[in-house]
């Protein structure tokens, strides 16, 4: 399949694609960590 | 186990069986077999990639070390989303474009065959001596907990999946991954929410979550640094876990072509890319929410009692030796240590909210109490290693099952057995038809002087998943009779090999000018080398280094070779002025 032809679901482009899991990594180990102090 | 449990567990695997069968129907040639006439969408291709990765231990093992070590333990997976988006950038268009069965297959277009080959073979070795363990790590404790053989354990563990692996290969895997994952999560959840409802009256989920808390099981995130100093032994940290766990996910998904068979089957570029990134979503919170279980089920033993030893079985062996008299010794110091701890427990769930210095009392009391327990714990665990020498005296896989046969209600023990066999048949049904690819396009068809049929073809590959699975089942009954420390072996197995097969990958992606497939392999086996030597140090306890950090070893050492390598070649090569 032709890389540029292909339809992206949701994001305009796959690097948004990339931008939202790291995001959302960096979202759930900023929330473990307050998770990690809210119960020690 | 009662009627009710057998007959849900028959059931249950029954008719994954069955299920695995009819979608075997429609598979008819070699491309079928090996990667599901590339038809699979995303979310098939998702769950195949949890399937595979999600063993019988990820279930069994992960509450177990929540229990023990806390829930650290998910910092491993930190590195996972991060090698999702590089294997997406990188990895994916090539194998795609190129239309490959195996990952291999593209280091032969790359640099030759000796490269393509020598990987193939440290992955069939890896990947058959490891799956031969995956068979027998969950056989041995259901046979412990349940009383069952475990010759006939393993044959059931690893014989069954091979009659749909068999007739239907990846899209039968893939198909029957998914039925698998949705009963393996109804099960975990219905198990969770047992575990609170067994808690005492006004004791619900926060409250077992602060007493979890209070014993640090909820240790999330975890620096390393002790005494201002990072801890390099530290298996699990936020560092090691990014930077280790990266390195350990790029080589497991990008070059492991049990995974990299997955998301081969996706119809397209975009279903194998939104599969692979749907994982780095996932499974984080996936990881937590296992280990949360494991909590529960601590915060749950503090009111119940739970024993000093997990695995029954042993315990009962050790009894009838002459230690017995040393272990009653600690089973009843053990006991009474413990006993008053529910009643603190209830102490400070009824006491008065003002009243901080009876509540910080009562929890120095309990912290106590249950420090004394584990040191009596390890001590009832180095006289069991002298009545039986060579057992596992490690039961952190015992704990979450022993509750579940314990605990649970009849009909959900037999469901959550079922589980333990549909998790590990998931990744066992994987692999088989990984091996039967990298043997079929890798070795047979590549060395084969004469051209095949593509019918013969698609049956020799039939042979090959059959011969790997009894390959498998019997390094399962072997793993028995020699013991733990194969155990421990093949558990690090895969670091001692991924970093060095990640490297010759990243070299080929990245390093353009070298094209020379003499200097990749010489690099490659001069890394390994530098990778044994390393951990054949830290068995020898010349330093400390945690397993995952051998993943970038071998990664960099090939990368660092095969450039001096190459700049050695190049200075052959000019003239002298």
């Amino acid at each position: 399949m032709d890389e540029s032809k292909e339809k992206i679901p949701l994001f305009k482009s796959w690097t948004h694609w990339y931008v939202f899991v790291l995001a959302f990594l960096a979202l759930l180990i900023i929330l473990f960590n307050l998770f990690t102090k809210a119960f020690s | 186990m009662t009627q009710l449990d057998w007959i849900i567990l028959i059931v249950t695997l029954a008719g994954i069986i069955t299920y695995g069968l009819y979608k075997s129907r429609v598979t008819h040639n070699l491309d079928g077999y090996l990667l599901a006439n590339r038809s699979m969408p995303w979310g098939l291709v998702l769950l195949s990639i949890m399937g595979t990765q999600a063993s019988a231990i990820t279930f069994l093992s992960a509450p177990g070390q929540a229990y023990t070590d806390g829930m650290r333990f998910v910092q491993y997976y930190f590195g996972l989303p991060i090698a999702m988006v590089v294997i997406c950038i990188f990895f994916v268009p090539i194998f795609s474009r190129l239309k490959v069965y195996t990952a291999y297959e593209y280091l032969e277009n790359r640099f030759d065959n000796k490269t393509r080959a020598l990987t193939s073979f440290l992955f069939l070795l890896q990947r058959g001596l490891s799956t031969g363990i995956s068979v027998f790590a969950p056989s041995i404790i259901l046979s412990s907990i349940l009383g069952w053989d475990i010759y006939l354990t393993n044959i059931l563990m690893g014989g069954l999946l091979i009659i749909y692996t068999l007739s239907g290969g990846a899209k039968a895997v893939a198909y029957t991954q998914q039925l698998q994952l949705i009963i393996i999560f109804t099960g975990m959840f219905l198990a969770g929410y047992m575990v609170v409802r067994l808690l005492p009256d006004g004791f619900g989920f926060t409250e077992a979550l602060h007493a979890g808390g209070s014993m640090g099981k909820l240790n999330v995130i975890t620096t390393g640094i002790s005494n201002g100093k990072f801890n390099w032994s530290d298996q699990y940290n936020l560092l090691s876990g990014i930077i280790g766990g990266f390195f350990l996910a790029l080589s497991y998904f990008g070059t492991d072509q049990s995974q990299v068979g997955r998301y081969l089957t996706a119809k397209n570029l975009t279903e194998s890319r939104l599969g692979l990134l749907m994982n780095g979503l996932v499974k984080v919170p996936m990881q937590f929410l296992i280990l949360l279980v494991g909590v529960l089920v601590f915060s749950f033993y503090q009111f119940h009692r739970a024993p000093v030893f997990f695995n029954e079985s042993l315990a009962a062996r050790a009894a009838k030796t002459e230690y017995s008299s040393q272990l009653a010794r600690i089973d009843s110091s053990y006991k009474n240590t413990i006993a008053s701890i529910p009643g603190w427990r209830q102490q400070i769930q009824h006491s008065n909210p003002g009243n901080e210095n009876e509540m910080e009392d009562l929890e120095k009391k309990i912290k106590l109490a249950n420090a004394t327990a584990d040191s009596l714990k390890k001590e009832y665990k180095k006289i069991l290693a002298k009545a039986i020498p060579g057992a596992d005296t490690n039961d952190t896989n015992y704990i979450f099952i022993r509750f579940v046969v314990d605990y649970l209600p009849e009909g959900l023990v037999g469901l959550l057995i079922a589980i333990i066999f549909l998790a590990s048949w998931g990744s066992i049904a994987a692999a088989l038809n990984s091996l039967a690819s990298s043997t079929m396009v890798d070795f047979h068809r590549r060395y084969s002087k004469k051209q095949i049929a593509p019918e013969k073809e698609f049956w020799i590959s039939h042979w090959y998943t059959l011969a790997w699975g009894i390959f498998c089942i019997i390094v399962a009954m072997f793993a028995y009779n020699i013991g733990n420390s194969l155990i421990e072996a093949v558990n690090v197995l895969g670091s001692l090999f991924y970093g060095v097969i990640l490297g010759v990958f990243l070299v080929a992606f990245f390093m353009k000018k070298i094209t020379s497939g003499s200097i990749v392999f010489m690099a490659a086996l001069l890394a390994e080398i530098i990778v044994l030597t390393v951990f054949i140090l830290t068995k020898m306890n010349y330093f400390k280094l945690g397993f995952l950090w051998l993943n970038p070893i071998g990664a960099f050492g090939v990368i660092i070779f095969s450039s001096l390598l190459h700049l050695f070649s190049l200075k052959k090569q000019s003239p002298a002025v």
